[in-house]
């Protein structure tokens, strides 16, 4: 009997083992993920072109975000919206803390979050839309 | 030349399946099958040890194979399927969820397997199954609401457009339950329409969390403004704070109306951590911990079921016989195990023909896993449950916005806080608030809740296929409203 209590008592503790050996492998795979993420440069946020009735910037475009981006119809902005309805400085985009503003620069036609007019500044979610002139923009997640 | 010419297109026309390896989680699937075989071939073998000890016979050889061979085998076997399911159809899925998921739940299945197995019996069009049988079909309708949610589930549209239905599907689900449900040890959780009964507060907690995660991530900077002060504090405006102040009269009522304690904190720590993960705000944590602190005091002193869950908490040895045995056992079960446990399968001798613990099954399967695998095996048990929450907050913090963030932390929270919850009831280290384990305890409803969460959840992992959100132009009252303050 001596024998197969201790066979038993092997057994027993080759399953606790085996349980760890599973958490072990998956805190391998957890901590090679987090690396992967830390690594490379980070990306803010990025807008990504949901309505472009002009076709200039292409809709379905993906713009990486700057801590600071300038949006207009002038060609020394970074995100450069063709559209008649846009002023040629039209709003600029900052990442400040923890959270992204957009700025209005007193462009003609106004600039909007999710339909409401921005006055002056107003924050930004990620998920939300930004309208300039008739381009629609949406605010996403960088790439982690 | 403007920036947009280097900008990528959304990739388009690809085939719909298109199979893609998935080598991470084949291998840590191969290691939950080892382990649960070993797992289930030292339950077999102690198994007959104690039934030759207790006949007084002699074993002539130890015999290994598992208690019931069939079931461990299609359990696994469902498993492998919606592996091979996820391979075929080739999205970019978070690869560690489903392993820990199917060692949480083949843990489970051992137990229903070792506990009595007339403990519960349903029979189905004449079919009588029995506790470990049971479990095993709850188990396979899991695995294939887990497959379809995460393969199917391409957009996020339908839930989060539809908040407020579901919020009202979900004030609908509690009320049915209040007019039409049926009383199980005092307190009103089940509800039977026909032949089918669950119970609602299980899937109430996934709508909440959908609702809360829609609600908080539309007013997120409305939210974290300060706009109305009230002395030293500042609080957002008014109008935001009603949900808040809403979700706490739900939970009171929870607790007054269908004496269920569990649901009632589950929903109201759930809120707060995912108000706190929203807005980032401290204050609100502890504004809604002096509330519910004040709740539970009021709670205390008017109705005689929180005073007696607390009362019992304090001081089982009070009343061992009586109120307090199932704590006493408990507690009795968890010394009994020690550091590496009396092995599955030799725990838990029956008193005088009874369990020791009535409601094993349910409220306490850690206590027969803290006997039976003892501290080091209930460490790695919270581990796995660590592990699933570290993945939905990863896969929250990855996601493409705010909703699906708020709504992947949610989930996560869900399970982790459910089954801190009941570890720490069981452990006497706060009352017992009777809720399940997720993946473990026994249960239908349970188990499907559970399923949906780890289903959105791999759903949402996927950022490739993830179509653009709907556009959130708001032209009703609110939104006319906000313009002209604003």
């Amino acid at each position: 009997m001596d024998g197969f209590v201790l066979t038993l008592w092997l057994v027993r503790l080759l399953f606790l083992a085996l349980l760890y050996l599973f958490l072990f492998a998956v805190a391998r795979v957890l901590l090679r993920d987090l690396r992967a993420a830390s690594r490379g440069p980070v990306e803010l946020g990025r807008l990504v072109v949901v309505a472009s009735p002009r076709g200039e910037p292409v809709p379905g475009a993906i713009f990486p975000l700057d801590a600071v981006t300038n949006i207009g119809r002038d060609v020394n902005n970074g995100i450069v919206v063709d559209d008649p309805f846009a002023s040629s400085e039209h709003a600029v985009l900052t990442f400040r803390g923890r959270a992204w503003y957009v700025e209005d620069l007193a462009s003609t036609n106004g600039t909007f979050v999710n339909g409401i007019p921005v006055q002056g500044i107003a924050e930004m979610g990620f998920g939300d839309e930004l309208q300039v002139g008739e381009v629609r923009l949406r605010l996403d997640r960088g790439r982690p | 030349m403007s920036i947009a010419a280097q900008a990528r297109p959304f990739a388009s026309a690809r085939p719909r399946f298109r199979p893609r390896t998935r080598t991470t989680e084949t291998g840590l699937l191969a290691l939950v099958a080892v382990a649960l075989v070993v797992g289930a071939a030292s339950l077999g073998a102690t198994q007959r040890v104690v039934a030759a000890r207790t006949a007084g016979e002699a074993l002539a050889s130890l015999d290994f194979s598992p208690p019931d061979p069939t079931a461990l085998a299609v359990y696994l076997g469902a498993v492998a399927l919606v592996h091979v399911a996820f391979i075929v159809a080739g999205r970019r899925t978070d690869q560690v969820l489903l392993p820990a998921v199917a060692m949480l739940g083949g843990i489970g299945l051992l137990l229903m397997q070792r506990l009595p197995q007339d403990l519960v019996q349903q029979s189905f069009f004449g079919l009588v199954l029995d506790l470990g049988q049971l479990q095993l079909m709850w188990l396979l309708i899991a695995m294939v609401v887990i497959a379809t949610l995460a393969l199917a589930v391409r957009s996020d549209a339908w839930l989060r457009t539809y908040k407020y239905t579901w919020a009202a599907a979900g004030i609908g689900l509690l009320l049915l339950t209040f007019v039409f449900g049926s009383d199980v040890n005092g307190a009103r959780l089940t509800l039977s329409i026909g032949p089918v009964s669950g119970q609602p507060s299980e899937l109430l907690k996934v709508i909440l969390v959908v609702f809360l995660a829609a609600y908080l991530s539309e007013n997120r900077s409305l939210l974290a403004e300060e706009s109305t002060r009230l002395g030293p504090l500042r609080l957002p405006p008014l109008p935001y704070l009603a949900p808040m102040g809403a979700m706490w009269a739900i939970a009171l009522g929870i607790v007054v109306v269908q004496r269920d304690l569990g649901a009632a904190l589950l929903f109201f720590a759930v809120f707060l951590a995912l108000l706190y993960v929203a807005t980032g705000r401290l204050s609100y944590v502890a504004g809604g911990l002096v509330l519910f602190l004040a709740g539970s005091f009021v709670l205390y002193h008017l109705f005689g079921h929180v005073a007696q869950r607390v009362d019992n908490w304090l001081d089982p040895w009070a009343d061992p016989a009586g109120a307090g045995f199932q704590t006493v056992q408990a507690l009795y079960a968890f010394a009994r195990g020690g550091l590496l446990g009396v092995g599955l399968g030799a725990g838990l001798p029956t008193i005088g023909g009874h369990l020791p613990v009535p409601a094993v099954h349910t409220d306490y399967p850690l206590a027969a896993l803290g006997e039976e695998m003892g501290l080091i095996g209930l460490l790695a048990v919270l581990g796995l449950y660590l592990v699933v929450v570290e993945r939905g907050l990863r896969i929250a913090s990855a996601a493409h916005d705010d909703f699906r963030s708020l709504l992947a932390a949610g989930l996560a929270l869900v399970i982790g806080i459910q089954a801190f919850i009941i570890a720490a009831g069981n452990l006497k280290l706060i009352p017992l608030t009777g809720i399940t384990l997720p993946f473990i305890s026994y249960g239908g409803s349970s188990l499907l809740a559970n399923a949906i969460v780890v289903g959105l959840l791999l759903a949402l992992s996927d950022r490739g296929a993830g179509a653009p959100a709907p556009p959130r132009t708001r032209t009703g009252l609110l939104a006319r409203l906000r313009g002209a303050r604003s």
